[in-house]
Order: structure tokens, then C-alpha cells, then sequence
């Protein structure tokens, strides 16, 4: 649960940086830019916490889920990209809505999958069920009271609504690869390493096909340089919050973790309107749809987290591990073990090797490199504002990550 | 390299195709409105 709400704090503070990109950069190359930051960051964190030679034994113990975790990262790219056009042609404000039914489709999932909430009872199941649609209906206040639909939006409506569920579907679906990989017992480090390939290579042939071949989108990547610094900062808040959210999906299931981790929204909005003043003068009513919106996700947020999965149902996610076993031939008591949070496979790796610190290295070189050339537009920020939500979210970082070290060392 | 005998657990796996079957309208949805 933890997990599931530091996710929240870190996916909404990756929204920060990237506020800070000027206009005139093409939403393909801020995509591209800031989904590289994320595959740095996602090889440089697993790397520091465990090591590639962890990673690359638990891939190769379950080497099925190499082809799970890359069509997870195409998913989750071809959605990103639909979002562009679905904010384009109809605005945040009805295009967040439409998208955040992700959530539904991931409980969809996860029940008829994944065998989650079942044998729960009637009071557990309402008050997953009830927290993930006030998750989403704080979210839509949230998302009315930040913006503004375009004019144009009578034109390409329906494409931009069309657009939005379709990544809302996209995102719900990208948790099924989630959920089968730590059924099978694997550490959410390692899975990530093969998922962010998946999105690199799928955001990078679309921005191929969609910004007309490699020539444009090199000299429009020069031309973003100032910018692309933000864009990594941002890809790595990111990856801190996905990897939270990994683990949440990995013990408390779909079901309970995509809707806290849906927290986000709350988060940004925060970053925008306390740090960029971005509703400064959109008058009471924004103001009170944004308390509202807040509340009501806070409360969804506090009824899923008291939703604790009882016997029957741990017994009934027992039954969709049996099949993962079954099927992909996996070690029984492996898994059941590294479902209670058991490390199975620190005794099989022999810790960091030299290469791991030429890939942190070079990770953190690349940032310098990106800093040095970085632009910081003139937007006035408020410091005050800056340092409560870092340490808000740097309280979170460090209580989920001393809780998952104590009971998982990061397994 | 994958062994043919998980590849072929993939494939016979019910849960692969409902992302595959996703996955391939979100690109033909892009496709279409691009």
C-alpha cells in the first residue's frame, strides 16, 4: 500500500521538470526525450540496487517473460503516443477522463485473469471497487479544474475521444504483462529492464514513422537539446514511481496497486498550481473543484488501502501462480517464496561486478553532459512550495523503500 | 535465445493474445487518426 502511494507522489512529481520544456518542441520528440531518460534510468536503478548479474539470472530463470515485458513496453508506448492526439484534438480536460478508465480495465483484469478479489467478500470487494471509481471521478474534477478544452475541439472530436479510450484500454491491459511477471515470482528490477526496450524501441520506430524518418527526428532532437536535461529529470522521477508501483502490483495485486499509484494526479496538479501557479487567477470555483477533486481521491486512496486481501482470496491468487507454474514450468516453491517477499535469488548471484559501475558512470554522465547544456526558461516557481512537496515525496521514497527492504530486500 | 517449447507456451497462453489483439487496434487506431 505504501508502495502504491509513493508511486502516486513520484509519477506526479515527474510532471515537474517537464513543465519546464518551452512550446515548440514536437510532442513525439518530448515523448522520445523523456522515455530515454527512462531507459537510463531504468538500467541505471536496478543496477545500483542489485546488480546486472541479479537481473540477468532472474531473467534467465524465467525467460518467458522477456517477450511479456516487451509487449508490455509497446503497449504502454502505442498509449502514450494516443494520448498526444487525444489532448490535441479534444483537450486534457475530457481526454484525462476517458484514459483514466485504465484503472477499471487493469481491475477488469485482474479479476478475470489473475483470479484478484475473488473470495474477498462483499465489503473488501466494494471498497476496492469504490475507491478505484473515487480515484478516478477526484481525477476527473482534478482534470476540469487544470484546463481548458481547445477551441477547435468540435473538428477531430470523436478521433480525440476514440484516441483516449483507446489508451485508457492500452494502459489497463499493459498491467496483464504486470501481473504475469510477478505471479512468476520475478523481482520488479529485472522486469523493468526488458519492458523499457519494449518502449524505447516502439516510441522510437513511431517517431520514425510519424515525424518522417531518422534525418528529421536527429535534427529535431539537436534542436531540443536545451530541453532534453528536463525531460531525463523527468523520465527518472518517473522510473522511481513505476518501480513503486511494480512492487505494489507484485504484493497487493492490480486491482489495489494501479488505483492508489492513480494518486499521481493529485501530485501534479500540486507541482503545478503550488510550485508553477498555474490556476493563479481561474477564480473560487477552480479552486474549490481542486479541493474537492483532492478529497475525493484521498478518500478513494484510504478506502482501497484498508482493503486488505483475505485468506480466501490469497488462496484464489495461489491458483493463478499453480498456472504460472504449471504452464512456463517454474520452480513451485521459488515462487511461492518470492510471493511472500523472499530474495530466492540472492543466493545465486555474486553481487555487483565492475561493469555495473561503468553503467552508473555513464548514466550519470549523460545527465552532467545534459545539464551542462541545459536551458532553464524564465518561469517564476515558488521555493517555499518546492522544498514541501520534495520532502513530502522524499518521505515517501524513504518509507517505502526502508519498508521493502526490510520485508523483501528488494525481491 | 528462447527454447521452441516456451515459445510455444507463450503462444498457447490465452492471456498473450488479448494484449497482442490491443496492442494491434491501439496501432491501427493511430494509424487511423494521425
Amino acid at each position: 500500500m505504501v508502495s502504491g502511494l509513493a508511486a502516486g507522489a513520484w509519477l506526479g512529481a515527474a510532471e515537474a521538470p517537464t513543465k519546464l520544456v518551452t512550446l515548440g518542441i514536437s510532442p513525439f520528440l518530448i515523448s522520445l526525450g523523456m522515455v530515454a531518460g527512462v531507459f537510463v534510468a531504468r538500467w541505471t536503478v536496478p543496477t545500483l540496487m542489485k546488480g546486472t548479474g541479479y537481473v540477468f539470472v532472474d531473467l534467465r530463470s524465467k525467460a518467458h517473460l522477456i517477450v511479456w515485458g516487451v509487449l508490455g513496453g509497446a503497449l504502454w508506448a502505442v498509449a502514450n503516443t494516443l494520448t498526444v492526439f487525444a489532448i490535441r484534438d479534444v483537450g486534457l480536460s475530457i481526454a484525462f477522463p476517458l484514459w483514466n478508465v485504465n484503472c477499471l480495465v487493469g481491475i477488469f483484469w485482474g479479476w478475470f485473469f489473475f483470479r484478484e478479489l475473488r473470495g474477498a467478500g462483499k465489503k473488501e470487494q466494494a471498497k476496492v471497487l469504490g475507491g478505484a471509481v473515487a480515484i478516478a471521478g477526484g481525477a476527473v474534477l482534478l482534470a476540469y479544474a487544470s484546463s481548458v478544452a481547445p477551441a477547435s475541439v468540435s473538428s477531430h472530436a470523436s478521433a480525440g475521444i476514440l484516441a483516449a479510450l483507446g489508451a485508457g484500454l492500452l494502459w489497463g491491459t499493459m498491467y496483464i504483462p504486470y501481473r504475469k511477471a510477478y505471479l512468476s515470482g520475478m523481482n520488479p528490477l529485472s522486469f523493468v529492464t526488458v519492458f523499457t526496450v519494449g518502449e524505447l524501441g516502439t516510441v522510437a520506430a513511431l517517431a520514425l514513422v510519424f515525424r518522417g524518418g531518422l534525418q528529421p527526428v536527429l535534427h529535431e532532437l539537436v534542436k531540443a537539446r536545451p530541453a532534453l536535461f528536463w525531460l531525463f529529470l523527468g523520465g527518472f522521477c518517473w522510473v522511481l514511481g513505476d518501480l513503486f508501483q511494480q512492487y505494489a502490483a507484485k504484493y497487493i495485486g492490480i486491482g489495489r496497486g494501479i488505483p492508489l499509484s492513480n494518486t499521481n494526479q493529485v501530485w501534479g496538479l500540486a507541482w503545478g498550481v503550488l510550485v508553477f501557479g498555474e490556476l493563479a487567477g481561474r477564480g473560487a470555483a477552480a479552486e474549490t473543484t481542486v479541493i474537492a477533486g483532492s478529497l475525493v481521491m484521498i478518500l478513494g486512496a484510504v478506502s482501497i488501502s484498508s482493503a486488505v486481501a483475505p485468506a480466501a482470496e490469497q488462496a484464489s491468487w495461489g491458483e493463478a501462480v499453480e498456472r504460472e507454474c504449471a504452464r512456463y514450468q517454474l520452480d513451485r516453491d521459488q515462487v511461492f517464496r518470492a510471493q511472500s517477499g523472499e530474495d530466492v535469488m540472492a543466493a545465486r548471484t555474486r553481487g555487483w561486478r565492475w561493469w555495473d559501475a561503468l553503467i552508473v558512470a555513464m548514466a550519470v554522465s549523460i545527465f552532467a553532459w545534459l545539464a551542462l547544456g541545459a536551458q532553464r526558461p524564465v518561469i517564476a516557481v515558488d521555493a517555499g512550495w518546492i522544498a514541501a512537496l520534495l520532502a513530502g515525496t522524499l518521505i515517501l521514497l524513504l518509507a517505502g523503500g526502508v519498508l521493502l527492504w526490510k520485508r523483501t530486500r528488494f525481491s | 535465445m528462447l527454447r521452441i517449447s516456451t515459445y510455444k507456451a507463450i503462444l498457447s497462453d490465452s492471456h498473450f493474445w488479448v494484449p497482442v489483439v490491443v496492442l494491434v487496434i491501439g496501432i491501427l487506431l493511430l494509424a487511423l487518426i494521425r
